[in-house]
């Protein structure tokens, strides 16, 4: 997250829009977020109400009854206490990243290197991890047995639950925490230590202060992203550590239960709702402070001591190897017979999955194709209009916008599910649900890109452009647009990143006519068919390598000298 | 001054273009044409697979399918009921057939090998035909045998040994259809007395290392030793053995359950001409003749078909009795709540 997340308001240009283009992009935007925001969840809340579609009036009774049967409070608990966790574990472990990575002055191959291995875990989809888990620990484990020679230990449950979400999420937290290490003026903590401080005292006193707004945003994306996973608990949790978000989907898929799992993705929308409001509110406000201006010529400033620096590379390192070591094994699970009894080598499982998973991969491929562009253009029309142009129910419009983004996915999901099963409007069984559920959950990227970027544009360049003749619409084309392009772009990754590896709300929307990748990922493991699972794996791992680094190129193209740059993964 | 580039406005322009037309294209239901029809398969890939293409083969129609574990399956169809997507339900335990049924969700038809099936492989009204039979199995891995001095497991007590302790996989009974059926037939071992087979479940609990999404989840980690046993359908213990993992299979003296796996029409079907063909297909030996070829360890339904060699060793001398489809598809809702209640969540 770049200084994204900043309240547009106090940049936004005096004259309200009376020109009739800008009207109906407004007007158009509303009926989107109506129809896409809204609507799916006042449905979703109304089933769980019992106000329409369910049989009979609601049983209140049955439905306190879940919402207070001991085990489902565990869940609810749990839940909270793994999100706590992992938020934790992977703030601490992005901290340690990003901190080697900009104060151990390594070459710049190592920086790479860092970065690459960092990459890695964001772009796959999120229980791969779990699946070099159920092989590396366990009675038979790779590791557990294998090295150690452990008998008897079992890897279900809150342990490899965290260790897998924490691995997973903690490249959003080094993302967030680095350009704030980079932007912090080395010359004031080089001052801090002529006036006799020491390295210890200046990080504590100097370092830390101004990164502990980035540090509590990061912990709470970790919050949020966690409290969202249904899939790592699902393989992994086990039977001793249920949590609430894959009981709500074993609620509704398992026991068709749909307002019990409706009441029970409630229940998980209280604690998101507060992490949002804290995220929105809070921290990002206090974000920008932190930054203190374009430092002048830095001094480079000797933070780490020589013992301190081989500690902080030896951890780094080791963390590297553990992310390179899961997924060399999800390599070579792809390429074997089967893993753990016979290690032939085989090309069958990529064999399998270009003929009988083609249909997942070409679903996939036209869904996040799809996907992008719409999910681009609503980012920086809705990011453009909320800065630049003042309307009846601006901030509102925002913060509906907002809204699929904050939620837990499985949530979203649901909500699309029973909006959309039944007339007037049956997307069910379409890729249009599907398209529709992506480009509204994660176009927000683009938007907190395009807010961030315009902000720091003069809007006297477009007052010129109006003056001038131009028509609203002639002055975002030809003014605006091109200066945004890189926030454009930005939101485009973001979009088909999701797209390839998301699947807490689409696993409710697959059918007949269109399922995706991650599904089948998920299908093969729960059958345990951990080749072809792996190598879709693989596959999702090459395709979004290939895209985003084409994405990057153009985004390296479009960014005029001295623009503000935008990480592809700013959000 | 700020130049826009040609190129920019015209990706704009495109870019809108394209994602309007296409998102108008990509809109429409499922195809609805004479030769395709689109189905639900409970059955895995790799078994619904090689079986509707050599349907197609057969007959012409195209099988659109895609798989759940049962209970999903059945949740999907009941969710679509007033607009169905599908229009046949294949494969999978009768006892899910039979939750189907209270819920409205088939339309009675009976093929023409209907009257030469024995009474349990077929719904009285037709809303299920059988296609073939799944006796539970358990299913051990030889090594830990080895390392505890044991035999297989030749009772159901025989899981309760100390040895087996967090060492069990099987599967979860909110959805797996293969749960249900193993908790019909510990109920049924125990006489129908429902407190009885409660409490050797309950027993059984501290054993179960993880209760499983899918009935054949479990295979692996047993295959692999991660468990050291497991209650699985015949099937997929044999097909953990064929992928060449060491495993022993055993039944207990005591009887264990067998599930025969149905096919039903979806009331409201769309394509429902096309559907009566794979039902009338899946039902007779046309298919059930098959499963040798494709090594799919099913027993057939169809009484015609000759039990594959191999398969009928594996069988000998066991005793293996039917869950009674009325009595279990009656009884579901409120027997896998009080497994949830009891033994899941103790």
């Amino acid at each position: 997250m770049s200084a994204a997340g900043v309240a547009p308001t106090a940049v936004v240009a005096g004259r309200p829009s009376r020109d009739i283009g800008i009207a109906l992009t407004v007007a158009a935007l509303w009926l989107l977020l109506a129809l896409f925001v809204v609507y799916p969840l006042v449905m979703l809340f109304a089933r769980m109400l019992g106000m329409l579609g369910g049989r009979g009036s609601v049983d209140f009774g049955a439905l306190l009854a879940l919402l207070t049967d001991r085990n489902q409070l565990r869940a609810f608990w749990n839940s909270l206490l793994l999100a706590f966790l992992v938020g934790t574990v992977g703030t601490l472990a992005g901290f340690l990243f990003a901190f080697t990575a900009t104060r151990c002055r390594l070459p710049r191959a190592a920086v790479t290197a860092i970065d690459a291995s960092v990459l890695l875990p964001l772009v796959s989809p999120p229980f791969t991890t779990a699946i070099a888990m159920i092989f590396s620990f366990g009675p038979r484990g790779l590791i557990t047995y294998g090295v150690f020679g452990l008998k008897g230990y079992t890897v279900y449950g809150l342990g490899a639950t965290l260790f897998s979400e924490a691995l997973t999420y903690f490249p959003i937290a080094y993302l967030t925490l680095r350009p704030i290490l980079t932007a912090i003026d080395s010359n004031i903590e080089g001052m801090a230590q002529s006036l006799g401080a020491s390295r210890w005292r200046v990080f504590r006193t100097v370092t830390l202060p101004l990164t502990v707004p980035g540090i509590a945003n990061a912990f709470l994306l970790l919050f949020a992203a966690s409290l969202a996973d249904f899939a790592t608990p699902l393989i992994l949790a086990g039977n001793s550590f249920p949590v609430l978000p894959t009981q709500a989907y074993l609620q509704i898929t398992g026991l068709f239960d749909l307002r019990g799992g409706a009441a029970l993705s409630f229940a998980l929308l209280v604690p998101a709702l507060i992490v949002f409001l804290l995220q929105r509110y809070w921290v990002s406000r206090r974000f920008y402070v932190t930054i203190t201006g374009k430092g002048a010529g830095q001094t480079p400033f000797d933070s780490v001591s020589p013992g301190g620096r081989i500690v902080l590379i030896a951890s780094v390192i080791s963390i590297t190897v553990v992310v390179a070591y899961f997924y060399a094994l999800l390599l070579y699970a792809s390429l074997v017979v089967a893993l753990g009894a016979n290690h032939t080598p085989t090309l069958a499982h990529y064999r399998v999955i270009f003929t009988d998973g083609w249909n997942a991969i070409r679903d996939t491929l036209i869904i996040a194709g799809f996907s992008m562009p719409l999910g681009g253009l609503y980012g920086i029309l809705l990011g453009y209009l909320v800065t630049r142009h003042r309307f009846p129910g601006r901030r509102t419009m925002e913060a509906v916008s907002m809204m699929n983004y904050a939620l837990p996915g499985t949530i979203v999901g649901i909500a699309y599910l029973i909006a959309f099963n039944d007339p007037p409007l049956v997307l069910t069984g379409t890729a249009l649900i599907i398209i529709a559920c992506y480009v509204f959950r994660y176009g927000p990227t683009g938007i907190r890109a395009t807010v961030a970027l315009l902000q720091q544009i003069d809007p006297s360049l477009e007052e010129a452009s109006q003056g001038l003749g131009a028509r609203s619409g002639t002055t975002f084309r030809r003014v605006t647009l091109p200066l945004i392009m890189p926030a454009f772009f930005a939101g485009l990754g973001i979009v088909f990143i999701r797209s390839m590896t998301a699947i807490s709300a689409t696993i409710f929307l697959v059918s007949i006519s269109w399922t995706l990748i991650t599904v089948k990922i998920l299908e093969d493991i729960t059958e345990l068919s951990l080749g072809p699972a792996a190598a879709f794996s693989v596959l999702v791992v090459v395709i979004v390598f290939v895209v985003v680094a084409g994405i990057s190129r153009v985004l390296r193209e479009f960014r005029a000298p001295g623009a503000p740059g935008v990480s592809l993964f700013g959000g | 001054m700020i130049v826009v580039p040609r190129s920019v406005r015209r990706l704009v322009h495109a870019t809108a273009a394209v994602a309007l037309a296409l998102v108008a294209l990509l809109s429409g239901a499922p195809v609805r044409a004479a030769d395709t029809l689109n189905v639900y398969s409970i059955w895995p890939e790799n078994w619904a697979r090689p079986m509707f293409e050599e349907f197609e083969k057969a007959s012409g129609i195209k099988v659109n399918f895609v798989r759940f574990s049962s209970g999903e399956a059945l949740a999907r169809v009941i969710a679509e009921k007033n607009n169905p997507r599908v229009d046949v339900l294949f494969g999978g335990p009768v006892e899910t057939f039979a939750a189907g049924i209270a819920e409205g969700v088939f339309e009675p038809y009976k093929p023409p090998t209907f009257g030469k099936l024995p009474a349990r492989f077929r719904h009285p009204d037709g809303q299920w035909t059988a296609i073939a039979d799944d006796p539970l199995v358990f299913m051990t891995n030889d090594k830990f045998l080895k390392e505890h001095g044991l035999n297989a497991p030749a009772s159901w007590n025989d899981l309760l040994n100390p040895a087996y302790k967090n060492m069990l996989q099987m599967a979860d009974a909110r959805t797996s259809g293969t749960a249900v059926t193993r908790i019909f037939s510990v109920i049924e071992v125990n006489g129908r007395d429902e407190n009885k087979a409660f409490d050797y479940m309950k027993k059984l609990r501290p054993q179960v290392q993880l209760y499983t999404k899918s009935g054949g989840g479990g295979t692996l980690p047993v295959g692999l030793g991660q468990a050291g046993a497991g209650i699985f359908f015949i099937v997929d213990a044999l097909d953990t053995k064929a992928k060449g993992y060491d495993v022993t299979i055993s039944f207990p003296r005591e009887g264990i359950g067998t599930s025969a796996e149905a096919i039903a029409l979806i009331k409201g079907a769309k394509n429902p001409e096309q559907a009566k063909k794979l039902i009338d297909w899946a039902t007779s030996p046309a298919m059930q003749n098959l499963f040798a070829k494709y090594k799919i360890n099913f027993v057939p339904a169809h009484p015609d078909v000759a039990l594959e060699p191999s398969l009928a060793e594996v069988l000998k001398g066991t005793k293996i009795f039917p869950i009674d489809a009325d009595y279990a598809g009656a009884n579901r809702k409120r027997v896998v709540d009080r497994w949830v209640a009891e033994v899941l969540n103790p």
